[in-house]
This record gives C-alpha cells, sequence and structure tokens, in this order.
C-alpha cells in the first residue's frame, strides 16, 4: 500500500515536471502550425527581408521590424547596462546600510511597475524631452531605447548585485592589501570575478527588452520604416503583432503570428548563445 | 576631518580612483532620480483623481469603477495559482528529490523551463490566443487567461521553489530516512516545511507578474468590465482595465487613478514578500 | 562622514542633472523661437505655423482609419483596381485614441484623427472646406467627414437580444447615442419595458463600445432581469464574432465590407471624424484635399499650407 502510494506520487511528480516540455511543444506547434504555413505562402525571402509592410495589399515584409527591434534593443543596453551595472556596484559596495533599506525594496518596486505605467510615462515626459532636443514628433528609436533602458535596470541592478555579493571577499581585500584604492579594487578583482553573473543578467535584460510590447508601443511611433536616425521613428516586433492582431484576417492574421514565430526564434536564439556562455564559463571554473 | 582629508589625499593622487567613485555614485543617484521620477509622475497624476466613486460595487460608464477589475485581479492571481503553483513545486520536487544526477530527461526540463522564463509575454499572449481561445473554443474567457499566465510563471515558481528545496540540508533527509521514514514522507513532511519561505517568495515574485500583465491577456481573457459568472466569461484585471481606458482617450484621468492602486498593489505585494524574507533568514539564523 | 560625503556628491549630481535637463528645455524654446523668426523673415505670415508635419495615424485595419481615409481619398485604385492605402509610411502609427490625444497635444506640430465623440479641448479641431465639426452639422450632412456605427447579427436573433436592438433603435435609446455626443439615427417609435431576461453579448469595435455601453446601462435599467456584456475589440474581430455566432451583436465603426456576409446590418448611429492639431498651432480651416496631401505624405512642411 505505502509503496503504491510512492509510486504513484512519483508518477505524479514526474508527469508535473513534464509539463514545462508539454508547454513548449504546445507553444511550437500553434505557433508555428499556424506561421509557417504564412512564411510559405509568402515566401520566407520575401517575409524576412521584405521592405515594405503593407498588410491590406498583402504585401508583408518585416525587414524593417526585424530591424527596428535590434537597434531599439541595442540601445537599451547601451541605456541601461552601464547604469545597471554601476547602480550594482553601489549597491553592493558603496550604499550605507540605512540607505540601502530603501534603495534595495525602491529597486523591486521599479521592477514591478506595469509595463503599461512606464509606457505612459514615457509618452508624457520622455518624448516631449527628446522632442525640444530634436524637433519633430519626439517618438522613435532614442525614446524607446532609453524607455527600455530604464525598464530593464532593476533586472541588471538584482543579477548583478548578487552576482557582485556572490564573489568571496578575499579578492576584495587582497587587492586591497595590495594597496590599491577601495575603487580599484572593485573594478580590476571583483568586477572580473563576477563577470558570467553580470553577464547572465545583461542576457535577461536583453530578453526583457526585446520582448517588450505595451510600453514600446506608445514611444516608438511605429512607422514600419527602417530607421535612419536616432530620431527616427520604429517599429518593433511586439508592436506589430500588438497594433494590428485585432483586425487582422486570413494571411494577414497568419503574417502577424509568424511575426510571433519570428520573435520566439530571436529568443530561442539568445538563449542558446546564453547556455554555450554558461557552459564555456562553467568549464572554465 | 583628518579621514576625510586623508581620503581626499589619495583620490589627488589617484584620479581614476575618485573617477569612479563618482560614476558609480551618478548611476545611482541616476536610478533614484528616474525612479522617484516615475513614482511621483504616478502620485501626482493620480492621487487627485481618485475617487469614492471609482470604488463603486459595480462599473458603468459613468463612474469607471475599477472594483470589478481589482476583484478579478484577486481571481485571476488565485486561479493562475491553482495551476501554475502545484505543478511548479511537483516538478521541482522531482528535480530535486527523485531525478537522478545527470538524467538526461532533467537536462531537457532544464532546458524547457528556460525557454519558457524566456518567452515574451506578447508570444504568450498569441499562443494563449490560438490554443485556448480559437483551437479549444473557449472564447475570451477567465480560464484561457489563466491557463496562459501559469505557463508564464511556472518558470519562476519551479526555479525559486528548487532553489528552495536545494537549500535544505542533507542531514534533514538523512535524519529522517533513518527513523525509516519513506521518500515520500520525507519530502512532505521534513523538506517542504523548510523550504515553505522559499517557495513563497516564488508565488509572490509570480503573484507580481500576474498582476502587471497586459500583452498575454487582451488576447486572452479580454476585456469585460465585470466580475465574471464562470471560469468560462471574459474579465478584465487592473492592467487591462487600464489600457481600456487608455483606449478611447474618454477616461484618462482615471487611468491615472488605476495606475496610482496598481502601484499600492505592487508596493503591498513586495512588501509581504520582504517579510516573509526576513521571517526565513530570521528562522535559519536561529538554526 | 562618509555619508556625509556621499549625500552632498548625491545632491550635487541630482542638481547637476536637473540644470541640464532645464537647460535643453530652455534650449528647445529658444530654438523654436530661431525657427519662428526665420519663418518670418522668409515672407510667411507671421501667425503661420511651421516645422516639419508630424503626421499621426491609426493602426491597418481600425474602422477609424478605414473611414478617415475612405473619406479623404488617402485610399485610391491602383492600376489593378485594388484599393491601396496610401498614408505615407512616415506616419506614427497608435492604437489607442488616448495616445493619439496625448502626442498631438504634445507636439506643435502634429496632426491626427479621432472619434468627434472622444474630442475635448486638450486638442483643437480644424475645419474641413469651412465646416465646423459638431453633432449638427454631422447630422444634417454639411461635415463630410462622418462614418456609420453599425451593429451586425445573424438572421433568427434571440428575443431578448432582437429587444435590445429594439430599444436601441427607440427614441430613448437615440436619445442616449444623441446625448453621448453621437448623431443619432431616426427612431423607430418608443420602446416599452419587455421584462425579457436572459444573456446578451455584443462584441467589437473600440469606437463603438463606449456608447454601447451606455446603450447597455440605460437597457437594462429598464430590464433588470437581462445582462448584457460588452466585450471591447475591433470592428473586423465584431464581424467575425458575429458571422461565428461567438457573440449575439456585433459591433464596427466602418461600413462592411463585400466580403463580409452572412450577416444583417444596421446603423444606429453616426460618428463625425475630427482632424486634430495641437491648441498652439494658428491653423483653424483645412481643406479636404490639403488634408489628403498631408496624410499621404505631399505636403510635409506645416509652411507649404500658409497662404
Amino acid at each position: 500500500m505505502k509503496k503504491a502510494k510512492e509510486t504513484v506520487m512519483h508518477i505524479v511528480f514526474l508527469v508535473a515536471a513534464c509539463v514545462s516540455i508539454f508547454a513548449v511543444a504546445l507553444i511550437c506547434i500553434f505557433l508555428f502550425g499556424n506561421g509557417i504555413p504564412a512564411i510559405g505562402k509568402i515566401g520566407l525571402g520575401h517575409f524576412i527581408s521584405g521592405m515594405d509592410w503593407k498588410p491590406l495589399n498583402n504585401i508583408f515584409g518585416i525587414f524593417p521590424m526585424i530591424i527596428g527591434s535590434i537597434y531599439v534593443t541595442a540601445g537599451a543596453i547601451i541605456v541601461g547596462v552601464p547604469i545597471g551595472i554601476l547602480c550594482a556596484v553601489y549597491m553592493a559596495k558603496f550604499c550605507p546600510k540605512g540607505l540601502y533599506k530603501i534603495f534595495k525594496p525602491a529597486i523591486n518596486l521599479m521592477a514591478g511597475i506595469p509595463s503599461i505605467v512606464y509606457g505612459f510615462f514615457g509618452l508624457v515626459v520622455l518624448v516631449p524631452i527628446v522632442q525640444n532636443m530634436h524637433g519633430g514628433s519626439g517618438k522613435g528609436v532614442l525614446a524607446a531605447s532609453v524607455l527600455l533602458g530604464i525598464m530593464i535596470l532593476p533586472t541588471i541592478i538584482s543579477v548583478s548585485e548578487s552576482a557582485i555579493r556572490a564573489v568571496p571577499n578575499y579578492y576584495f581585500e587582497g587587492a586591497l592589501a595590495l594597496g590599491d584604492t577601495k575603487e580599484r579594487s572593485i573594478f580590476c578583482a571583483v568586477l572580473p570575478a563576477a563577470k558570467s553573473g553580470i553577464m547572465a543578467g545583461v542576457i535577461l535584460g536583453i530578453g526583457r527588452a526585446i520582448g517588450e510590447t505595451m510600453a514600446v508601443i506608445m514611444v516608438a511611433g511605429n512607422q514600419p520604416i527602417l530607421p535612419d536616425s536616432l530620431f527616427s521613428g520604429v517599429r518593433t516586433l511586439t508592436a506589430n503583432i500588438v497594433l494590428e492582431m485585432g483586425y487582422a484576417t486570413d494571411l494577414h492574421r497568419q503574417a502577424l503570428i509568424a511575426t510571433g514565430v519570428v520573435l520566439f526564434v530571436f529568443i530561442l536564439i539568445i538563449n542558446i548563445l546564453f547556455s554555450l556562455l554558461n557552459r564555456r564559463s562553467g568549464d572554465k571554473a | 576631518m583628518s579621514k576625510f582629508k586623508q581620503a581626499m589625499e589619495t583620490y589627488r593622487k589617484r584620479p581614476l580612483s575618485l573617477f569612479l567613485r563618482i560614476v558609480v555614485i551618478a548611476a545611482a543617484v541616476i536610478t533614484a532620480f528616474i525612479l522617484g521620477a516615475i513614482i511621483i509622475y504616478i502620485l501626482v497624476k493620480g492621487i487627485p483623481n481618485l475617487s469614492p466613486e471609482l470604488f463603486a460595487w459595480e462599473y458603468n460608464t459613468d463612474n469607471v469603477s475599477m472594483t470589478p477589475a481589482i476583484i478579478n485581479t484577486i481571481l485571476m492571481v488565485l486561479l493562475t495559482l491553482v495551476f501554475a503553483a502545484p505543478i511548479g513545486i511537483f516538478s521541482a520536487i522531482y528535480l530535486v528529490e527523485y531525478a537522478k544526477r545527470g538524467n538526461k530527461l532533467v537536462n531537457i526540463i532544464r532546458m524547457t523551463t528556460e525557454t519558457l522564463a524566456g518567452i515574451p509575454s506578447i508570444v504568450y499572449g498569441l499562443f494563449g490566443y490560438l490554443m485556448f481561445v480559437i483551437a479549444m473554443h473557449w472564447g475570451y474567457s477567465f480560464i484561457a487567461g489563466a491557463l496562459t499566465l501559469a505557463i508564464m510563471v511556472l518558470p519562476t515558481i519551479m526555479r525559486t521553489t528548487e532553489e528552495a528545496l536545494k537549500a535544505v540540508p542533507d542531514s534533514y533527509r538523512d535524519g529522517s530516512f533513518g527513523l525509516g521514514a519513506g521518500r515520500l514522507r520525507t519530502v512532505f513532511q521534513v523538506v517542504l516545511p523548510s523550504a515553505i519561505p522559499g517557495i513563497l517568495s516564488g508565488v509572490i515574485l509570480s503573484i507580481g507578474r500576474i498582476v502587471g500583465e497586459t500583452a498575454a491577456l487582451i488576447f486572452t481573457a479580454g476585456t469585460i468590465a465585470a466580475i465574471p459568472a464562470s471560469v468560462m466569461n471574459s474579465g478584465r484585471t487592473l492592467a487591462i482595465h487600464m489600457y481600456a481606458l487608455l483606449n478611447e482617450g474618454l477616461y484618462m484621468n482615471q487611468a491615472y487613478a488605476t495606475a496610482v492602486v496598481l502601484l499600492v498593489m505592487v508596493i503591498i505585494i513586495n512588501g509581504i514578500s520582504g517579510l516573509i524574507a526576513k521571517a526565513f533568514s530570521k528562522r535559519t539564523g536561529e538554526k | 562622514m562618509k555619508r556625509k560625503k556621499i549625500f552632498t556628491l548625491g545632491l550635487v549630481a541630482a542638481l547637476g542633472a536637473m540644470t541640464v535637463l532645464a537647460g535643453c528645455g530652455n534650449n528647445a524654446a529658444e530654438n523654436n523661437n530661431a525657427s519662428a523668426a526665420q519663418q518670418e523673415d522668409g515672407g510667411n505670415g507671421a501667425s503661420a505655423p511651421s516645422g516639419a508635419i508630424s503626421v499621426v495615424s491609426r493602426e491597418e485595419g481600425s474602422g477609424t482609419r478605414g473611414a478617415f481615409t475612405e473619406l479623404f481619398g488617402v485610399e485610391q485604385e491602383d492600376a489593378d483596381g485594388n484599393k491601396v492605402d496610401m498614408t505615407t509610411t512616415a506616419a506614427e502609427v497608435t492604437n489607442s485614441t488616448a495616445v493619439m490625444m496625448t502626442t498631438v497635444a504634445g507636439n506643435d506640430n502634429a496632426i491626427g484623427y479621432i472619434s468627434l465623440g472622444s474630442l475635448d479641448d486638450s486638442v483643437k479641431a480644424v475645419k474641413i472646406d469651412g465646416v465646423e465639426p459638431s453633432v449638427d452639422t454631422v447630422a444634417d450632412g454639411t461635415y463630410k467627414v462622418a462614418r456609420p456605427f453599425n451593429v451586425v447579427y445573424k438572421d433568427g436573433l434571440s428575443d431578448v437580444a432582437q429587444d435590445f436592438l429594439n430599444y436601441i433603435m427607440s427614441e430613448e435609446g437615440q436619445a442616449v447615442i444623441a446625448e453621448d455626443g453621437y448623431i443619432s439615427q431616426p427612431a423607430e417609435g418608443s420602446y416599452t419595458a419587455s421584462g425579457l431576461s436572459g444573456d446578451v453579448s455584443v462584441a467589437g469595435s473600440s469606437s463603438v463600445t463606449p456608447v454601447m455601453e451606455k446603450l447597455a446601462e440605460a437597457y437594462q435599467k429598464l430590464n433588470p432581469d437581462v445582462n448584457i456584456e460588452v466585450q471591447q475589440s475591433d470592428s473586423t474581430t465584431g464581424v467575425t464574432s458575429a458571422q461565428e455566432g461567438a457573440c449575439d451583436i456585433g459591433m464596427a465603426s466602418r461600413e462592411l465590407k463585400d466580403s463580409e456576409t452572412g450577416v444583417e446590418s444596421k446603423v444606429i448611429a453616426m460618428d463625425g471624424i475630427a482632424v486634430i492639431v495641437n491648441n498652439n498651432n494658428s491653423i483653424t480651416d483645412l481643406t479636404s484635399d490639403q488634408v489628403k496631401q498631408i496624410f499621404m505624405g505631399e505636403v510635409t512642411d506645416w509652411s507649404e499650407l500658409a497662404k
């Protein structure tokens, strides 16, 4: 009786563990099943490298959106990563204890603010600033990059902070003992040791930036064109889906799902790169 | 004073160090400045618009009440966790307590979990729409939203539970086995209770994600501003409520007020998770 | 001591950041003034707006956009006779009226369009061919830029749904529509509560949703046993859901397409589309040709419009 119970529960646990495999399989089946036929109909080349997106006239080219997503994500990294890592250094090594008690929950709060709130903040605060700097509408690559940079800050800060804290203290003390200043000890001894953890934070941030939808849609301008400057409007893959999904029928809808497939493949590539990176640093250790 | 002077002297000799210090502090100030700006912006725009009508029991176009949306948010959290929590916790138990090391299945599960964690919410939204709304013929419904979200938060719960289980010292398990308890009993009566705070923190992380989610829900749970009669009906959560208010541009002020309530919800959730973490560290401290 | 130092540094940095931000604002203001001054030198009227026009459009497939492009002739037939939406690709796209209005309200050079029912004083509606957009001008047909709010339904509507429809078309229902800033249709008699009970599901256009919610509330007051659900999505979804029977009544904020068959449709109201500009923009009047040229990207600077 007891044995039977053990076996049954073992199976239950096993099945639960397989749910995630099952879920990924389902997601693949449904996305690819609906997206691939559309790509086939449009032609992979036309779809991926087509410059024009005119769904009502059956022209589906998402190249500008792919580039848009890459630009905006790159911009977010340029804005968010240095500030995030430096801020993590501050929190791990410089922050007075009293301040830390406020700062740490504040960063967690920042991670919890819904993206739609960020989006409106961007629209009403960031966009006018860009507008004043340069003229034009203010929406575009720059506004979207800055907003996404802000949004990925909490991710990068928390992951980097715990990576820095995980570095054994003798790295720091050793460098200090050798006569380095506190700053140099941190930047030359501690940070390199925390490299792989910080990278993990950055990659998580990239994932968040590339997948962000509701905030980007409000500040990016969403023109389906190749951006030619920092101030030019841009449409990301995610924005493309949300903008038109409600209206789309037939091939247009499938093309949007296919846009989701491209996005999914992007994420998979990032994940694979990440696990390769992990494996390599794991081998070294 | 002398310490200060000494420090200044060092910095004069090593300008790079001074520069690094300034950069680090500047980064922290910028972060604090941005966060402050966002919170002040929400409060300034939102608080003047908070009014009792916004919390009337039923939604109509005159009061634009958010009460149904608040209740829906809580219901959505509960329904999602009903699916996600047991599955997440059970799979973590399997991975930590049952699976043998180097098991191929374990590697596959780890890989798929990581994949799930990386998928953007809009892709979850598409998937939920295609599978639950269209293929299963459920239409926009609470259950479609909850199942989509359950898959979305599964990796979070799995990972935190795994960490919590791993943190339970092996001596507990050995002791339990030594007393003649089976594996199942050891897991449920010895290991799980000590891992509860860790598991809870994962659950709370997930709650935060559910509360703030929009993209995955507009295509699955729909936008009806009432408490659903059953799980097959549509209903909007607070974040969707805000999205819907903004959509037509008629209720901007109410949307800002909604943002304040969302913010307060997030603060409460974070506060609870902080309390639990504290309780956890106190307990381990005692041991 | 150390804490004090950090605090001071922080304060300095914060002040610095603020000065930079403030500086940006000032610079930009000066730039604007400078360009305005240049314009005067160029001989254009002192009050003429100048600068590149920021065109803001709705997303492809939106009922508002469909009606707008059709009414202004931005939609043209190509060589094969297909209708092509010629809206300039430089136009910003948004899927939300709120974002549209916030954008235009925050940008002196922006132009966009919204449903007349959503118009408020944060932006300015321009006259089209000399006609002010208002309920009256749309109703008497002098303001041409209007589109129908349609409901669509399949044959064999349930009694409750039919009763709700009767209510919408009655004097009482049309009064609700007029009160909300939309243009009512000829009423079909007055309505008396039926005492029916049941559920009605309505789904579709987000433009029609606000007025439909009002109608549903008024109806439910008369018939407390009826429960009406209004699901906000978009015109196409509304029509498809009605076709598939996923809802009883679909809402569409545009004329039905030729391909959308199998359902009855009924115009419950008309809605004007207001072309909106920033409150600081001195332009109050545009011809429909000018609007067309702006949205097709043929005119890209406000100074080209100044006469």
